[in-house]
């Protein structure tokens, strides 16, 4: 794996992503993230300027307004808006808003067992499914029913140490100084359309954006809680330094530039082996002129990507 | 004993002096004050003014150094010594003095400086009249031990039959005042028990009075803090680069930075080597929302002082610019980099987020001894304030490290940095010696009032 390297190389899954480069891995703690720079696709609104949570008309019932003027919308992946006393709300598939459109989705899911009240287009700021939740969360598309999820989250809390309720909240703001760290220990790179994220070393997700400006805004919500969740819960414990064997300044860079090569094939093997190599379904669900949106499904692999003539436009893809 | 240590030591090893009545003095550390004292008295006397230095820690200092003995010395550095003593009378807790003081009566500790400080403290100092009514026993002993009780009771005799000036006197308890006049008004009320007489404020005395609790002289000011921390309350120097980074009208900008750079540059004496800075310009430097620019504000802040102060100062960028914040964070390249330069010191300057990899700083920095690079290296922590979470943000925790947050900041800061390497010794004496000449200054305003 050198400093940039051709993603399509590593990764000649089901989807053209030929133009997409990976750059230098990052890392902290469990998290690792190896930016993806490639061709900027205009027209395409981003998720917190341009696309809107209009309102809740009841629970599980969530619509979402493109309000630009010109440019589609691609509603990221399990994206979930927040708003303090109202019951919270995640989405289980993407889908395309056209300029100026509105969108109900019927098959939201509550993700707070507890709260009443419905979210209203005021002060919110959103999520992105953390990695544990998304392939249920997927499989449950087009399904009706708000508490649809909450035995999953109740699960997740439990293993996060918190008490068993499906109340997402508990992970999302009372371990947010926690998670939100991630949004500054990792730092995008310049023109940055997407990431690959592992988790204590295995392949955990792989996120592709129209633009750098819509990644921009969708990398809060992936560092910190579609991905940060799981690299919080494998955070490793604080190791002592152990010194490099080098006896002169030259010989110490000499070392670290090799333990940082080895590292990186570290990485580089990782993504070999990841199930982004693997044979998928894909099962086109959506179209916008010639767009497509598709849920692909592996054995270890599912999500959902947009295609334009074949070529990656966005991708949502997580290890299962 | 090295100088960062014993700097460190003197800000974080907050137990007091204690006399246990009938018993010995109880003194922790007393061990390393000796040594330390024993290594350069007058260096160690004047760590006593850093910034920060607690006062338990500062009463120890005045206890080494009344405690030991002169002899060896040269006359500018006994000056310094008793003009440091003397400060530190004046700007330690009342309380805190009479411990030193009579602390050494029971270490049986007396010199001619021991008793000229001894004897400033107890009859001119600005509260003197209301110590005596505070603490008349403790004083009486100490004033006792200062001039032999034999001398200290023919000099009360005298006094009390009307002598204001006899050679008895002079040579005995004037020779050693700043003041004199004022001293014989107050070794009566020393030699009048409360119960049956009055002060020497002239009020009567009866249930025990009150210690007065404020030092004479203010050694560290208070200072006030913004109830809530903003990118641009924390310093003219980073919130005129805030408003610069933010697209502010140049011009004023930069000429009321460069105003502000200089004003603080003035507080520092030049610096005579090399600092090589590895400065963190990566994106979580920059931050986002409210906190944009605030920190990588304060650490260009500080570049720039530096490079006001330093001979030389070589710079090390690690991911974009200040100007231009982004990427990822390489602080180890940063490190190896800087010591190219072959400088006295290399400071890193991060919010501590080393994402590429993280570990290598640590790694690296903890192989340089064997491979025969002696020059020290700090980790400056920028911050957003003072109370931020710093768990996962300790790259090198091995490494010495001290925040900042606040342009004011500097005044601890840079002392630090600089104890951290032999080329610094100079430049601390020198900012320690201005310290304590303003301090000085301010002493003899106090006895001049009182003279008046």
């Amino acid at each position: 794996m050198t400093e940039m390297t051709a993603l399509d190389t590593l990764v000649p899954g089901p989807l053209s992503l030929a133009g997409h480069r990976l750059g230098t891995p990052q890392q902290a703690g469990a998290l690792t993230m190896v930016p993806i720079s490639g061709p900027g696709r205009p027209g395409f609104v981003p998720p917190r300027t341009g696309l809107k949570l209009s309102r809740v008309t009841g629970y599980g019932r969530l619509e979402l307004r493109n309000g630009a003027a010109d440019g589609v919308a691609i509603v990221p992946l399990h994206i979930g808006y927040v708003q303090d006393a109202a019951q919270n709300h995640a989405l289980c598939r993407s889908a395309f808003l056209a300029p100026g459109q509105t969108l109900l989705f019927e098959d939201a899911c509550c993700v707070q067992q507890s709260q009443g009240g419905y979210l209203a287009g005021r002060d919110q700021w959103f999520f992105v499914l953390p990695a544990e939740l998304r392939a249920r969360a997927l499989q449950l598309r087009g399904v009706h029913g708000y508490a649809k999820l909450w035995g999953d989250i109740a699960e997740l809390n439990r293993r996060c140490g918190l008490p068993g309720r499906g109340h997402l909240e508990q992970i999302l703001s009372r371990k947010r100084p926690v998670l939100t760290q991630f949004q500054s220990r990792l730092e995008p790179q310049p023109g940055q359309v997407g990431a690959l994220f592992l988790v204590a070393g295995a392949f955990a997700g792989l996120e592709i954006c129209p633009d750098p400006r819509y990644f921009a805004e969708m990398w809060p919500a992936l560092a910190c809680f579609a991905y940060g969740v799981a690299a919080w819960r494998a955070e490793p414990a604080p190791a002592p330094a152990a010194p490099y064997d080098a006896a002169t300044l030259a010989e110490l860079r000499g070392a670290l530039d090799r333990d940082r090569a080895a590292r990186l094939a570290g990485i580089a093997a990782a993504l070999a082996a990841s199930p982004l190599r693997e044979a998928a379904d894909v099962q086109e669900e959506e179209r916008y002129l010639d767009l497509r949106l598709s849920t692909v499904t592996g054995p270890h692999l599912a999500g959902q990507v947009v295609t334009d003539g074949g070529r990656a436009v966005y991708a949502s893809l997580f290890a299962r | 004993m090295d100088t960062p240590t014993l700097l460190a030591h003197l800000q974080t090893h907050d137990t007091p002096l204690t006399l246990p009545r009938g018993g010995t003095l109880r003194w922790d550390d007393a061990d390393l004050h000796r040594a330390a004292h024993a290594a350069g008295p007058e260096h160690y006397a004047l760590l006593a003014l850093a910034p920060g230095a607690l006062p338990w820690q500062r009463a120890r200092v005045l206890l080494q150094t009344l405690a030991a003995s002169q002899a060896g010395l040269d006359g500018a550095t006994r000056d310094t010594l008793a003009r440091l003593a003397r400060v530190l009378t004046l700007a330690l807790p009342p309380a805190h003095v009479i411990t030193a003081l009579l602390a050494l009566r029971r270490l049986r500790a007396n010199h001619k400086h021991t008793t000229r400080t001894v004897l400033r403290f107890v009859l001119e100092h600005p509260d003197a009249d209301a110590l005596i009514a505070a603490r008349r026993a403790a004083l009486l002993d100490c004033f006792e031990h200062a001039l032999g009780k034999t001398a200290a009771r023919g000099c009360a005799r005298r006094i009390d039959g009307g002598d204001t000036g006899s050679d008895y006197l002079r040579r005995r308890l004037l020779r050693f005042l700043a003041a004199p006049a004022a001293a014989p008004a107050r070794v009566k009320a020393l030699y009048t028990p409360a119960a049956a007489g009055a002060g020497a404020d002239g009020a009567v005395a009866g249930a025990a009075r009150a210690l007065p609790g404020e030092p004479a002289l203010t050694l560290d000011t208070a200072r006030t803090r913004p109830p809530t921390v903003t990118a641009t309350n924390r310093g003219d120097i980073a919130a005129a680069l805030v408003h610069l980074y933010r697209g502010g009208p140049a011009e004023d900008l930069y000429a009321a930075l460069g105003r502000y750079v200089d004003d603080a540059a003035r507080a520092f004496p030049r610096f005579a080597g090399t600092v090589a800075l590895v400065l963190d310009a990566s994106a979580s430097m920059r931050g986002y929302g409210e906190r944009e620019w605030a920190v990588l504000s304060q650490a260009a802040a500080l570049r720039m002082l530096l490079s006001r102060i330093c001979d030389r100062l070589e710079v090390v960028e690690v991911g974009g610019d200040e100007r231009a914040p982004r990427g990822a964070t390489d602080l180890a390249a940063g490190v190896l980099d800087a010591l190219a330069a072959g400088p006295d010191l290399v400071a890193v300057v991060s919010d501590g987020y080393e994402n590429r990899f993280p570990g290598d700083l640590a790694r690296v920095t903890a192989t340089l001894p064997r491979a025969g690079v002696t020059t020290p290296v700090v980790f400056c922590h920028a911050l957003f304030t003072a109370a931020d979470d710093l768990a996962l943000r300790r790259p090198a925790p091995s490494l010495p490290q001290r925040g900042f947050w606040h342009q004011d900041d500097f005044t601890d800061l840079l002392p630090w940095m600089f104890a951290h390497s032999p080329a610094g010794r100079p430049w601390l004496r020198t900012a320690l010696h201005a310290r304590l000449d303003a301090l000085d200054r301010q002493a003899d305003d106090l006895t001049t009032a009182l003279a008046a």
